[in-house]
């Protein structure tokens, strides 16, 4: 059994046995991620990269390593097009401050997408702010998918970076991306993919994508929190200047003048976060050993059985209802606030997000406050979605 | 029954369906919107105030039915008290709700007392304090409030 892995499953909230649905905020950890770390901190713990000492070398060895895992969970040409970052969020900063900075000018344009989480809008306000560049915006529909039709008008000879979600995390839209990335392509746009939601479900091969850059969040694909990888092209982690300054990223220093160190650890000033990197990489190993096909299967199981089952709820709307899909249902219920689902399902022992998931600008398309969210995982069961469903009628009932 | 259907359903439902004070006045003499950015309550509350006696309390606003049905009661049971009077049922009303306080009943406070229930969903304590926070604000002619 695939649930027997995680051992945050097993456990009971208000006297009920956990029915975990929150997994696009954060999954479960398995055991061997939970080992890996502990292993680290016990048996290896040394800082990497410097020393010359035992404990130094098999520190290094195994943060190398977790890096070597995730290049082959996502296809990349090499461990080096991988830099440790704290989580998407770091990832997009640092792409919108370096790559990107560096090359705009006033009048350019970024383009992304109304689907973004903030993570991947506020950012480039901030860009925006410092260099009078332009935000365009691929708008949405009714269904939660992206309006394509647009695409075209929204490319100018001015457009410079597109930035746009593999997974929407509100509402689990499965984006279009080959057919954006091969428009950009046609007009010379680099491309970044925020692939926070993406990678826990899907396969990611970056070299079939063929992006430019492509964000990990560890934390979402069972791995530590604040772990993450942002994956770029080599051509532009060379051209790159660097994020942050300080230790690890120079091979010189001198009062007067600094060489950097070699991709990636020119990116990675500083003690990194060495654990939850060699978490990370056991988290990469462990999906590779359950097959990112069987969880996928798993999920499209999963997925059609909660959208049919959620019928049942009387007064039950979904928000997103876009033909490619994660196992994600963002919904309203008809005279109950989400905040109040929430707590009156949590009392059977169902963890739900409710709000606006960090993307108010998809529930201002909506004309919503925010929606109850909830996101499933490969160990979720059909038994599970049965007691969502029966704690949702139940809160309904109340409110009669 | 568990605590929790019996607040909403002896308390907060009836609330909801039978708001005390609900809706802009056409004219008041104070008023503060309480926003709680992280779970995006909102509650507007305004105040007729004259001599010092609050002589008119409403509210309106787009929120959760623990928030609704708190400035529901809280209008009711601010209508026609002094101001320091109101200030001072602020500060014990904030003491019942204060998570790692050990207060569960203040007399002075009536039938506000039954919200102390909320106080075992940590994450909902905001969403009942945020109309009071509102409150306060306005008398102190402070236009926004928050629970941060």
């Amino acid at each position: 059994m695939l649930r027997e892995h995680f051992p945050g499953l097993n456990q009971r909230v208000h006297g009920k046995p956990l029915v975990y649905f929150d997994n696009a905020a954060t999954a479960q950890r398995p055991q061997a991620v939970i080992d890996a770390i502990n292993d680290y901190y016990i048996n290896h713990n040394a800082n990497v990269h410097r020393g010359v000492h035992f404990l130094s070398e098999s520190a290094t060895d195994l943060y190398e390593n977790a890096r070597l895992s995730l290049a082959k969970l996502l296809n990349a040409p090499s461990p080096k097009n991988l830099i440790f970052v704290r989580g998407c969020t770091e990832a997009i900063n640092l792409v919108a401050q370096t790559f990107v900075r560096s090359k705009i000018k006033a009048g350019d344009e970024i383009l992304i997408s109304h689907l973004e989480h903030h993570s991947n809008i506020v950012p480039w306000q901030i860009l925006r702010e410092q260099t009078g560049a332009v935000l365009k915006v691929i708008p949405m529909n009714e269904q939660g998918e992206l309006n394509l039709e647009s695409i075209d008008e929204l490319i100018t000879e001015k457009t410079a970076f597109m930035s746009v979600v593999h997974v929407s995390n509100a509402l689990g839209t499965i984006n279009p991306v080959k057919t954006l990335i091969a428009k950009a392509k046609e007009a010379g746009i680099p491309v970044m993919l925020d692939g926070a939601q993406a990678v826990p479900h899907l396969k990611v091969d970056v070299q079939d994508l063929d992006c430019d850059f492509y964000t990990v969040s560890g934390h979402k694909m069972y791995g530590p929190t604040g772990s993450g990888i942002l994956y770029g092209k080599a051509e532009h982690l060379e051209e790159m200047p660097p994020y942050q300054g300080g230790g690890e990223m120079i091979s010189k220093v001198t009062f007067d003048h600094t060489v950097y160190n070699a991709v990636p650890a020119k990116f990675e000033a500083g003690t990194p976060n060495i654990a939850g990197g060699i978490g990370l990489g056991a988290a990469a190993e462990f999906m590779m050993t359950i097959g990112m096909d069987k969880i996928a299967q798993r999920d499209s199981e999963l997925r059609v059985y909660t959208e049919l089952a959620l019928k049942q709820v009387p007064g039950l709307k979904l928000i997103g209802t876009a033909a490619e899909k994660s196992p994600v249902f963002s919904f309203v219920i008809e005279g109950i606030h989400a905040h109040d689902v929430g707590t009156i399902i949590d009392h059977y022992g169902v963890a739900i997000r409710t709000g606006h998931h960090c993307t108010m600008p998809i529930f201002q398309y909506y004309g919503l406050a925010g929606s109850c969210r909830a996101s499933l995982a490969f160990y979720n069961t059909e038994q599970e979605v049965d007691v969502l469903v029966d704690s949702l009628i139940k809160a309904r009932k109340m409110f009669e | 029954m568990t605590e929790l259907s019996k607040l909403y359903k002896q308390t907060i439902l009836e609330h909801n369906r039978h708001p005390r004070n609900y809706g802009k006045p056409q004219e008041c003499t104070h008023q503060a919107e309480g926003l709680n950015a992280i779970c995006g309550d909102q509650v507007n509350v305004y105040l007729t105030i004259e001599n010092d006696i609050i002589a008119a309390i409403n509210y309106d606003g787009e929120s959760c039915a623990i928030s609704m049905a708190s400035a529901s009661m809280m209008t009711e049971f601010i209508k026609g008290r002094s101001v320091p009077d109101a200030l001072q049922k602020f500060d014990l009303f904030c003491k019942l709700m204060n998570k790692n306080g050990d207060v569960d009943h203040i007399e002075s406070l009536e039938k506000i007392n039954t919200l102390v229930t909320v106080k075992k969903f940590p994450s909902r304590i905001k969403s009942a304090t945020l109309c009071w926070h509102a409150m306060a604000a306005a008398i102190q002619g402070v236009p926004n409030a928050t629970t941060e």
